[in-house]
């Protein structure tokens, strides 16, 4: 390759959003609404929640995604990186999804405290029976004005912000000494709201999903997830750039280098999932335990969780540690394509499991009596029926004969009450909390949005910064063996 | 690196500018003149693709290490735990996988430490009492030097090589001659 025959390719090339591109993004949306529909209608069960998970969760996943475009832009112009420069207008053009995905979380939450779906049905029970020591002040957070002001607060802000970028980088002659300050200032305090509410937005619209548990590091983990997702959307973008004529002075020296952000935070999401699971496992306090038993008592879920694993943590580190395969454009791009729905899967962990649990409490509800924390052990402990008489199993203090004792011994607390008989109703709608057609067809119809808002913004203007200060150095980048 | 005697003459070339010495180095390699040896104050970018060095094996080493690492602590700990004095904590299972995590990560990364380190200063010859070869002292400060083997070389050969050197942009070309006591 040789570092310095680069300098003479043109740089002021303009992405042209072609009927092609747009058609084949309408077809994906189409896909997506069609699903959509599918998914409505032949999974009524517990009022359209798959529907409505599907929702949140690609809305969720994309936002993050969006929005770690333009983190990775004010990370580095933070730090007087270099090594983007070339696909800046590419970073910030994948946040051009966060001027609408603050607002249709917003809706989602809006249409769930409306009662329209059940994914925050919770807060009935939270306000109505706040004195329960079982939720603490937890009505105060969930406070629905409250807690749409929130959401409300972070759409916005990261529309502005989003928004603020595309103009910013776009308009400004960046080599202006005055302007590099004002863009280290724009980049900090994107920088200060982003890591405020993108902690707050995982509490508020998936941690609350199961409002009895909790994870001190959540918004961070989530943080990574979607980071990992943001990278691999990154190469994904750069090569089908390139594949298509644009980018020229983009070669491999810069696609290692967002290959080897893949891996670091592969490896940085993997210790998250690590420190948040071991912790909860070992602590065995049931608030926390109850979210890992649950999932594993099913099927499902043990495979999805460590199908995750296996995507985003063994696959990066032994495919994605080799030099070689960060710098060949159809390796890396495999690999990011296989991180990219990885993470999805990951978060379809958190965000689809809550509505079969939610039917559970919802019927004991109608049963008579509120829901309480030991009521769900016990509901969940049956909702699979793998235990028999998980209440009369627990271990408190009697050491175990054998050696298998298992995590899901912790199900059962001590003090858990014998419960009701009930039907099987959690056997009949425990099958829509799947990965099938419907949600790849979602998932399609969210993707082929996030593009059109992305190749929208990227035609809007020329495809590279022009009159960066870190221009020459980007064209000139080397990734040495080190 | 396995020949026993090292050459002892050679042509040092001494740049003070680092694209001018990354275009000298390409352009030297493109004649089909042999560099013996790179110098220069700091990592310049693009330099090993000039000089056409192969791929350092070190981070395989430093997998094999850690892969070594990973394994010694598992099996230690499954071991001691499942037969040799398994105890019960906290009604947790006999072969507690998860928390064999966190020593078996520090494990990895003690070996692959300590070994691509011990690999890398033997691979280098940075052992204790070794009496490094120094071409130019300044190369450790503002000078950037390519080394030419000139053992097989006659007087013309060394002239041209030094003509090549000038034109090339070297601000001072010299011959470097080890004595007996500067062997390594």
């Amino acid at each position: 390759m040789g570092s310095h025959q680069t300098t003479t390719v043109t740089t002021n090339e303009k992405f042209e959003f072609t009927a092609g591109i747009r058609k084949a993004l309408h077809i994906m949306m189409g896909v997506g609404i069609v699903g959509l529909l599918l998914v409505y209608i032949f999974n009524p069960e517990n009022g359209h929640a798959r529907f409505w998970s599907n929702i949140l969760l690609n809305t969720y996943y994309f936002t993050g995604i969006s929005l770690f475009g333009l983190f990775i832009v004010a990370a580095a112009q933070l730090a007087y990186g270099g090594w983007h420069t070339l696909i800046k207008r590419v970073l910030i053009s994948m946040g051009a999804f966060s001027m609408i995905g603050g607002f249709l979380l917003l809706f989602t939450l809006i249409t769930g405290l409306l009662g329209w779906h059940n994914l925050y049905d919770h807060v009935k029970h939270i306000l109505h029976d706040h004195h329960n020591e079982k939720y603490t002040n937890k009505h105060i957070f969930f406070n629905p004005p409250f807690w749409v002001a929130r959401v409300l607060i972070y759409a916005i802000a990261w529309a502005a912000l989003s928004y603020a970028f595309d103009k910013f980088f776009g308009e400004k002659n960046q080599i202006d000494p005055k302007v590099y300050k004002q863009s280290k200032l724009l980049s900090a305090l994107f920088i200060v709201v982003f890591a405020v509410t993108e902690s707050f937005v995982s509490w508020d619209m998936v941690m609350s999903l199961d409002p009895h548990w909790y994870s001190t590091l959540f918004g961070w983990y989530n943080f990574a997830s979607y980071g990992c997702a943001g990278w691999a959307m990154s190469i994904l973008l750069v090569i089908f750039l390139k594949s298509r004529g644009y980018l020229q002075a983009v070669n491999e020296n810069h696609i290692h280098d967002l290959g080897k952000f893949l891996f670091g935070f592969s490896i940085f999401w993997t210790y998250l999932w690590f420190s948040q699971f071991m912790l909860q496992w070992y602590g065995n306090i049931p608030e926390d335990t109850n979210f890992w038993v649950k999932r594993f008592n099913t099927g499902y879920f043990k495979f999805t969780i460590f199908l995750s694993l296996i995507i985003n943590f063994l696959f990066p580190l032994l495919f994605l540690i080799k030099r070689s395969a960060k710098r060949n454009f159809k390796m890396i791009g495999f690999g990011a394509a296989l991180l990219f729905f990885g993470h999805y899967i990951d978060f379809f962990n958190y965000t689809a499991f809550e509505p079969v649990v939610r039917e559970a409490t919802h019927d004991s509800h109608h049963g008579g009596g509120h829901s309480s924390v030991s009521q769900r052990f016990t509901l969940l402990a049956e909702v699979h029926g793998e235990h028999n008489a998980p209440a009369e199993k627990a271990p408190t203090s009697d050491v175990p004969s054998h050696a298998d004792v298992h995590l899901q011994n912790t199900a059962a607390p001590a003090h858990a009450p014998k419960h009701e008989s009930h039907g099987s109703h959690s056997h009949a709608t425990a099958h829509f909390a799947t990965i099938g057609l419907g949600e790849l067809m979602i998932f399609a119809g969210f993707l082929g949005l996030f593009l059109y808002f992305c190749f929208s913004r990227l035609s809007k203007r020329n495809l590279i910064v022009e009159n960066d200060p870190y221009l020459e150095e980007c064209k000139r980048l080397t990734v040495t063996w080190a | 690196m396995a020949e026993t005697t090292l050459p002892n003459k050679f042509v040092v070339g001494l740049w003070d500018h680092e694209e001018v010495y990354l275009h000298a180095v390409e352009h030297i390699r493109h004649k089909g003149i042999e560099i013996y040896d790179s110098l220069t104050p700091f990592p310049v970018h693009g330099l090993e693709d000039a000089l056409g060095l192969k791929e350092t094996r070190l981070h395989t080493a430093g997998f094999m290490f850690g892969a070594t690492g990973a394994t010694l602590a598992l099996s230690f700990m499954t071991w001691v735990m499942t037969t040799n004095y398994p105890i019960n904590f906290g009604g947790k299972p006999y072969w507690p996988v998860p928390s064999f995590i966190p020593i078996t990560f520090e494990m990895t990364v003690l070996f692959a430490a300590w070994g691509m380190t011990l690999t890398y200063l033997v691979r280098n010859k940075l052992w204790p009492g070794r009496v490094p070869r120094i071409y130019d002292k300044r190369t450790t400060d503002d000078r950037f030097a390519l080394v030419f083997n000139a053992e097989n070389l006659n007087e013309a050969q060394i002239a041209e090589l030094k003509e090549v050197c000038r034109k090339e942009g070297a601000v001072e070309v010299k011959d470097r001659v080890f004595t007996p006591d500067e062997q390594l």
